[in-house]
């Protein structure tokens, strides 16, 4: 008895315990909301004045409005400047009240309209929701001296942005108005802000201002300190500056043009160098395979721009499977009986978001590889393992291989082109003294130096590798010496296949996914493997690297991508009747053979 | 996923060709198969020849083009089916004869003239490409036959025999312009695909510019002059099917760093996919930098990421996001005709609807409306009362009214990309006037005002 009265009191205790905290927590809880609404409400009505007042009153307002960093304010300012403020009269007695009307339309296209002062939809007295058409309702009046002003608010607004970008854009902004009110705005700005590009811009926007001032000698201290900063976008405002009537003035900024002009040769110097590094990697990542089946197995194929698109397909199909899901209908090409007989399968998407969905680019890339390595080696299976002596028949029928597997890419996924969005962590840039290094860029350098290692470890470490180059020096004598040649045949074939499945996974992330996604890489695939020297993969790498600056660099020289492009083909073909075999020339009997 | 039937197609057109021999009539029975899809294709209603007028629709098909321009053959049989339910053309049946131009320019010529010698249409709506119409210009002009042509283009072209229902020059590049000029933007940079529309169209915008005081050295992407010095392109241009876009942005971006610039995309196809990714590389923003495009509308978006064109611009004389009355009911009853009809090689999973196909649509109205004004069929009748200036028919995207140029005079929209790969509109430009001749006036104004300084 006496126990399980110990454990009654003791429940009640808990319980009791229980209850408090709950209270407690509800009322911190509420005690939060009460304070959270009472703000909402000051801005809401903050923003309700500022839309009905007019005149000097209403700037004042407005300039209020640009202290309080909340969405709603931006939100609503944003519908201001684009016209989307309703002021409806007919509920509530003819008083005007500010709406904004919603995104989502019903089927006669009315929305509800949203009440400014409380966020709640409008409705009449009896309490149903409002729908409205944008047309039926009056558009608040909105001058120029007012848009500018409401622009102006929402640009302050925009220096606290989360966004590093747009808080660039509006500083940038700002200091080209070269207005001197702007001057503690952005002062106050310097002392909290953190990203080092942000903070240039800043520098740069308090200098132009500067610059607008009538006083030389101020004119002269923002031209040296805009030269000192190498801002490249004050170089017009330098311009106007070296064309102005005072001499002193001119002559400061003469010198600050040469010096920004000099820094941006350096920076066009590196930039080019870096573009040139991240084309020659898409080249490099692109024949590497090519340089395996072609370069070492001596075969033809014209099929390995589709084996790059089966790698592009298959990133698109891992992403859709992440997304929405993935649905294909094939229909054959005529009909019976007015129907066209087909036959079609659809995998539901997982529906991913946030960083799950962002993932989904690290499991397309070993996907991509399996799937084109299978096609490989099915294709090395029925066609090519009958051809090995007879490389022209090879190349007539991978090139049949090729077209058949472009029109079941048009089957399966269509004619046109596929979306592939490419996850976040890709876009972007990283900007290194105003030479900018995109993370898309940037990664295939990555991907190719990945690729290289992987491929010169697979070749020289593994007993496949040794297998792989006893094959290639001399097929006849391997198979004497025991090895099953039919079979490192068929590893080899797969596994440059694959490599060319890897190209593709990274190329649906900078480029178009279609069925002809193929052919526009197979002539530059050939073309580093035979300026590299055919069965070479250092050569492959060298002459990768060397076509990608030279094309760079000479689309730069030129200003015309053609005229570039032009010049380093016609720089191939003088290099080939010089070097006939490439750069650096295989010495082995199969090719001799 | 959207299924295209090229193949279909040219199977077709391979039934028809050969199905003239009895011997090779012998060899298709045997193959059940291809003669059933050949058949379907050409089984278009036989109705009495009296109570029918022939019309016939001149696109590509099959090759290259076919994905934009089996959109405007299914959009032409949806408005011959729309005509013929509310009794036809003056008690006539609209009979469509269609022929596949294969995307091979000279075979748009022959099929022309088939259309008019041997199958007598009394109208051909068709071409996508200006290099078609400039194939078939010769034998509607010989034949006096009877064309309307719905693609923006380039102008400067004027045929008694065509009526251009697309957009000329002045009613997209230049209130594109005038649009981006209205919003502060000084700095205006070039780029297209190096092919007759993007060179002249950004010579016009290069005088058109230069006349609302922006100097020339606002104007990038390069100039190429004659050896007399006159500038003859204007504008960075890169070949189809271009995919390295690094050292162009890099360029755009050293332009933009000063602000307030935007760039002028007349880039055509899928070449826009590797420039925009690059643009959103490099961090420019439509807020700072924001390109307008005239060569992108809804149907080519559905293949393109639209997430890196968020906010980037467009403008045409049509928006499927139009609220109009006359739009809604437009493309409601489209969706129910795609949802019962049963032409082969019609898709119907995933259609967008966009300029080009609006304007076949309200080309086919203007002419409906004159044939009854005139009272005839007849060409040179037609061709009176689509010059008289009093046919106008409020289409999709508004009031259209063919003028005595050719022209029509038809609303104007800017509108932003959003998500789903529609617009949102941003301003209304209401009845421009199409012109087709526009740099000749532009050179004279520019001459006048290089005198007046």
């Amino acid at each position: 008895m006496c126990k399980g009265g110990g454990a009654n009191l003791r429940s009640l205790f808990h319980a009791t315990m229980l209850k408090t905290k709950l209270a407690a927590l509800l009322l911190f809880c509420s005690f939060v909301c009460g304070a959270v609404a009472s703000d909402e409400t000051v801005t809401r009505q903050k923003l309700v004045q500022a839309i009905l007042s007019s005149g000097d009153e209403q700037q004042k307002l407005l300039s209020e409005l640009a202290d309080d960093n909340s969405k709603i304010v931006h939100d609503t300012l944003l519908s201001w400047t684009r016209d989307e403020i309703y002021l409806c009269e007919t509920a509530n007695g003819g008083a005007k009240i500010p709406v904004l009307l919603e995104e989502q339309q019903d089927a006669e296209g009315k929305a509800r309209a949203i009440r400014i002062d409380d966020g709640k939809y409008l409705a009449d007295e009896k309490g149903a929701e409002l729908h409205f058409d944008s047309s039926d309702l009056n558009t608040l009046d909105t001058d120029m001296r007012l848009r500018s002003a409401v622009q102006q608010t929402l640009d302050l607004l925009a220096l606290a942005d989360p966004n590093r970008d747009a808080r660039r854009d509006v500083v940038q902004k700002l200091g080209k108005s070269q207005k001197k009110q702007y001057l503690p705005v952005l002062q106050a700005r310097l002392g909290k802000e953190t990203d080092a590009g942000v903070k240039k811009a800043i520098f740069v926007a308090v200098a132009t201002i500067n610059l607008g001032d009538a006083d030389p000698s101020a004119k002269i201290a923002a031209i040296n300190q805009l030269a000192k900063l190498n801002s490249i976008g004050s170089l017009d405002d330098l311009q106007r500056a070296a064309n102005s009537q005072n001499a002193d003035v001119a002559k400061s900024a003469e010198a600050a043009i040469k010096s920004i002009n000099g820094y941006l040769s350096a920076v066009n110097f590196f930039g080019t160098i870096f573009r040139g590094i991240s084309l020659g990697s898409i080249l490099l990542v692109v024949a590497l395979g090519l340089a395996i089946t072609f370069g070492l197995m001596g075969i033809i194929n014209m099929a390995h721009g589709e084996m790059i698109a089966i790698g592009a397909y298959t990133c698109y199909f891992v992403e859709s499977v992440f997304g929405t899901g993935f649905t294909f209908r094939i229909v054959m090409p005529f009909s019976i009986g007015g129907h066209a007989p087909g036959f079609g399968a659809t995998i539901p998407g997982l529906h991913a978001s946030g960083w799950f969905y962002e993932t989904y680019f690290l499991f397309a890339i070993p996907l991509s590889f399996v799937m084109a390595a299978l096609a490989g080696l099915a294709l090395e299976r029925t066609v090519i393992q009958f051809l090995y002596r007879r490389p022209l028949e090879s190349l007539l029928a991978t090139w049949g291989v090729s077209l058949i597997l472009q029109q079941c890419f048009r089957l399966v996924f269509g004619a046109n082109n596929v979306q592939v969005n490419s996850p976040r962590w890709l876009l972007g840039n990283f900007t290194l003294n105003d030479v900018i290094l995109g993370y898309n860029r940037l990664f295939v350098i990555a991907f190719a130096v990945l690729i290289v290692i992987g491929t010169w470890l697979l070749l020289t470490k593994t007993p496949l590798g040794l297998l792989i180059r006893a094959v290639m020096q001399n097929r006849n004598m391997a198979a004497c010496m025991g090895v099953r040649t039919a079979r490192v045949n068929m590893l080899t074939f797969a596994f440059g296949s694959g490599l060319a499945g890897l190209a593709g996974a990274f190329l649906s992330q900078i480029g178009n996914v279609g069925p002809s996604l193929g052919q526009s890489y197979i002539v530059d695939s050939f073309m580093t493997v035979v300026v590299g020297g055919v069965g070479n993969i250092v050569g492959c790498i060298y002459s990768a690297l060397g076509i990608g600056t030279a094309d760079q660099v000479l689309q730069q020289v030129f200003g015309s991508p053609v005229v570039g492009k032009i010049t380093v083909l016609i720089c191939i073909i003088l290099f080939l009747q010089w070097k006939p075999s490439g750069l650096f020339a295989a010495r082995s009997r199969s090719l001799e053979g | 996923m959207f299924f295209k039937t090229q193949k279909l197609n040219q199977v077709a057109s391979l039934g028809r060709a050969i199905s003239t021999t009895t011997l090779m009539k012998k060899f298709i029975r045997s193959f059940s198969a291809v003669t059933l899809a050949a058949f379907t294709l050409n089984a278009a209603p036989v109705l009495h020849a009296e109570d029918t007028v022939k019309v016939g629709i001149l696109h590509s098909l099959s090759g290259t083009m076919a994905i934009s321009e089996t959109s405007l053959r299914d959009i032409l049989l949806y408005t011959f089916d729309e005509i013929n339910k509310s009794g036809g053309v003056m008690g006539k049946k609209i009979e469509p004869v269609i022929v596949d131009g294969a995307s091979n320019w000279p075979l748009f010529a022959e099929k022309a003239k088939q259309l008019l010698e041997e199958d007598k249409v009394a109208c051909v709506f068709g071409c996508w490409t200006s290099v078609s119409r400039k194939s078939v210009l010769p034998v509607f002009e010989k034949d006096n036959g009877l064309l309307f042509y719905p693609v923006q283009y380039e102008g400067e072209e004027l045929s008694k025999n065509i009526f251009y229902t697309a957009e000329a020059v002045n009613q997209q590049a230049t209130p594109a312009v005038d649009y981006l000029l209205a919003q502060g933007k000084k700095k205006f940079y070039l780029i297209g695909t190096d092919y007759v529309y993007p060179q002249t169209t950004n010579l016009i915008l290069f005088k058109y510019l230069q006349l609302h005081g922006v100097p020339v050295e606002n104007i990038g992407g390069g100039l190429r002059k004659d050896d007399s010095g006159k500038v003859i392109s204007a504008g960075k241009y890169t070949p189809f099917g271009h995919t390295d876009y690094q050292q162009i942005v890099s360029d755009i971006k050293e332009f933009a760093a000063s602000g307030d610039a935007c760039v002028i995309n007349t880039i055509n196809g899928d070449s826009n996919v590797p420039f925009f990714k690059e643009i959103a590389a490099a961090g420019l923003t439509p807020a700072s930098c924001p390109v307008v495009s005239f060569s992108l509308a809804e149907d080519e978006l559905r293949a393109l990421p639209t997430k890196d064109l968020v906010g980037e611009l467009g403008c045409w004389t049509y928006f499927m996001s139009l609220k109009s009355p006359e739009n809604k009911s437009f493309l409601a009853k489209w969706n129910d005709w795609l949802k019962t009809e049963n032409y082969p090689g019609v898709v119907k999973e995933k259609r967008a609807v966009d300029s080009p196909m609006v304007l076949s649509y309200d080309g086919v109205y203007l002419w409906k409306k004159a044939v009854e004004k005139a009272g005839s069929f007849d060409v040179d009748k037609v061709r009176t009362a689509l010059e008289s200036g009093e046919i106008n028919f409020a289409g999709p995207g508004g009031k259209t009214t063919m003028q005595a140029n050719h022209h029509t005079v038809k609303n104007v929209y800017i509108g932003s990309t959003l998500a789903n790969g529609q617009f949102k509109i941003l301003k209304t430009f209401p009845e421009v006037k199409g012109e087709p001749f526009l740099l000749k006036g532009l050179d004279e104004q520019l001459e006048k005002k290089t005198a007046a300084n």
